[in-house]
């Protein structure tokens, strides 16, 4: 069995590549967008595993790329985890409303991450192969 | 340019007086006073609703007020216009009184300057638009200090983290061997950029706090499990420093009403900076015990450091106080840390204080309210409409399918079954109620709701819902059965002193739950 494939999100290209190393070194392969529009168009591309996505995005932000996910049936399924610099208090109910399984705040802790899509990847999931 | 009038509002009983009053304004240019008369307190006060007025001049005997009543009642009409009391030539003192309540001047009958009177007047007006405008232009700053504060904490994180990223990434030896020089000099990187994130948080934390802004969710909580978090939690950090960290818990210790997360929170600070004060081979103490008044848990921390000198004992609280120790060469951060503590403390009901002596360690001490029903209840119940909104129990029934697991294994998969549960309740309006101490393989939670049949079985989709989605749960060898109960009553005819009412719905809800519990313990035998 292959890599799993995890879709990084987010505009800051430092970041991307930080976690492009950390998730690289721990065997997941990586495809990237910056901005709302692309991440969806990767994500239809690569139908990745599993999406990090960070909330300030150009052209749009992460819940609109989570509500155009949501819409779209062959990715609806794909599990979400968002990484942002935002307020916890402010964001954390509306990104797991919005269809995220996680909203992790940076700076986030390597094994906090780590086990969080590790959890993600583990189970069984309901939607298409 | 042409000013706007003034509308001067004159409240006098005595004819003669009015008479000369309005003499005064005569000579003024025409428009540029308007002034309205009422012999009254009763008729100001309704003209005072109509807003409009600029200034008030107010007699302190009137035929429906007398004295300082006149200017508190005034005061309370027209919170905001300036008010200058009129008093007779031996009544000083009053004038005085009349200050201290808000007035802003006062002028004594008879010794008026025909000319002085709507000078005096018009500085008046415009010294309280001047005030106004300063104290305005106050919040705006407060304001704007809170939403600039806020952002920049938020901006500051996505730097910070790549910091983090790259530190973490050459300290795995991701990018290839490092020696181990290259790693020491790595890790004091790593460790200012937490301490950089925790001055963040902080920072983040006050702004909230001083914007009314900070969450606190009240539920029963244990303070031995926060103790066991934060001993665990900063064990290395003490280690480190060769620190002896230990806790001691009372035995049968109730659990308290307060928020899990912040007394966590709370002993962490405390815990933190004592490490941080305690000398090398020292140690720090974490201790639970009930309080004198056992309407409260105290926690306490203790360490064998420097001490604080008693007239720092109060201050150490402030926003932004740092002791200036020199045997404490520590960097301390922003000195926010104990002020947190006390917004924390003191908006879960309990208190904070330190007690020390220069030289023989510190001993703080919290306090946290005891969990009771009563406490869930009152806010449920008091003032509360329950014909209009009734209130039900939603009980869930965990059975075991495999017939008797071990006790270690049941209670694991029974936390993790009420932790999945509490996300599914409303923090205001459901009430997750504390453990009734029954053994056996059968165990039942319990949800205080503040709604009807549907509203609970609402409830009771949305928890069957996330425990069949699986998350973070293994059941498959436990049953879970969702039903509800219709409290219809209990919180009725609240004629009764609010005291006694509370007790006798707590004490119902009690009953209640117990005969819950025996009937199905005797169902499944």
């Amino acid at each position: 069995m292959g890599n799993k494939k995890i879709l990084i999100v987010d505009d800051d290209p430092d970041v991307t590549l930080g976690l492009h190393l950390r998730l690289r070194a721990n065997h997941y392969d990586t495809y990237f967008a910056a901005d709302a529009p692309s991440s969806v168009a990767e994500a239809r591309k690569y139908s990745p595993d599993l999406i990090v996505l960070d909330l300030g995005l150009p052209s749009g932000d992460g819940y609109l790329v989570m509500e155009s996910l949501k819409k779209a049936p062959s990715l609806a399924h794909i599990p979400i985890i968002v990484v942002s610099a935002r307020d916890l208090a402010a964001n954390e109910e509306r990104a797991l409303s919005a269809g995220a399984k996680a909203f992790l705040q940076k700076p986030v802790d390597n094994a906090v991450l780590l086990a969080i899509i590790r959890r993600e990847l583990s189970g069984p999931h309901p939607g298409p192969k | 340019m042409k000013e706007k009038s003034i509308q001067v509002v004159l409240v006098e009983d005595n004819a003669a007086d009015t008479r000369l009053f309005r003499e005064m304004f005569s000579k003024e240019p025409p428009g540029s006073f308007i002034l309205i008369h009422f012999s009254r307190l009763h008729d100001a006060e309704i003209h005072f609703a109509k807003g409009g007025v600029d200034i008030v001049l107010l007699d302190m005997g009137l035929p429906d007020a007398h004295g300082i009543d006149t200017v508190r009642r005034a005061r309370a009409a027209a919170p905001n216009v300036p008010m200058i009391v009129l008093t007779g030539l031996d009544d000083e003192e009053l004038a005085a009184e009349a200050m201290k309540e808000g007035a802003q001047d006062y002028l004594i009958k008879g010794q008026i300057e025909n000319r002085a009177l709507p000078r005096a007047l018009r500085h008046a007006v415009e010294r309280h638009r001047m005030q106004t405008e300063a104290d305005l232009v106050q919040i705006h700053q407060l304001q704007y200090k809170d939403e600039f504060l806020s952002h920049v904490s938020h901006e500051l994180r996505s730097p910070l983290f790549a910091i983090y990223q790259f530190v973490t990434i050459i300290l795995d030896k991701l990018a290839g061997e490092v020696n181990p020089e290259q790693c020491r000099y790595l890790e004091i990187i790593l460790k200012n950029v937490k301490q950089l994130q925790s001055m963040i948080d902080d920072l983040l934390e006050v702004t909230r706090a001083q914007a009314g802004k900070m969450t606190i969710e009240l539920q029963s909580a244990s303070a031995s499990d926060a103790i066991d978090y934060v001993v665990n939690t900063l064990h290395g950090a003490a280690t480190a420093k060769q620190i002896a960290l230990t806790s001691s818990i009372e035995s049968r210790l109730p659990s308290v009403w307060a928020d899990p997360k912040r007394i966590r929170q709370i002993l962490i600070i405390l815990v933190d900076n004592a490490i941080k004060f305690t000398p090398p081979d020292g140690m720090v103490h974490v201790r639970a015990r009930l309080s004198e008044d056992p309407k409260f848990v105290t926690l306490e921390v203790s360490d064998s450091g420097s001490g604080i000198s008693p007239e720092m004992t109060e201050k150490i609280f402030d926003r932004l106080f740092q002791l200036s120790d020199p045997s404490a060469s520590a960097r301390k951060g922003l000195g926010l840390g104990l002020h947190i503590c006390k917004e924390l403390v003191t908006r879960q009901g309990g208190q904070i204080w330190v007690t020390s002596a220069p030289g023989q360690g510190a001993v703080f001490s919290v306090t946290l309210p005891v969990f009771s029903l009563a406490h869930i209840i009152a806010p449920a119940f008091c003032g509360y409409d329950c014909e209009q909104e009734p209130v039900s129990l939603v009980v869930i029934e965990i059975g075991s399918r495999a017939g008797w697991l071990s006790d270690e294994v049941r209670e694991e998969q029974s936390h993790r079954i009420r932790d999945s549960v509490q996300k599914c309740l409303f923090s205001d309006k459901d009430v997750l109620l504390p453990k009734m101490n029954f053994t056996g393989a059968l165990e039942l939670i319990f949800i205080l709701a503040m709604t009807g049949k549907s509203g609970a079985d609402a409830i009771s989709k949305r928890i069957l819902k996330r425990l069949d989605g699986g998350e973070h749960i293994q059941y498959a060898d436990l049953t879970v059965a969702i039903s509800s109960i219709s409290l219809e009553g209990v919180g009725r005819n609240a004629t009764e002193p609010a005291d006694h009412h509370l007790e006798r719905v707590a004490a119902r809800i009690r009953e209640i739950m117990y005969e819950e519990v025996l009937s199905r313990m005797a169902k499944s035998g």
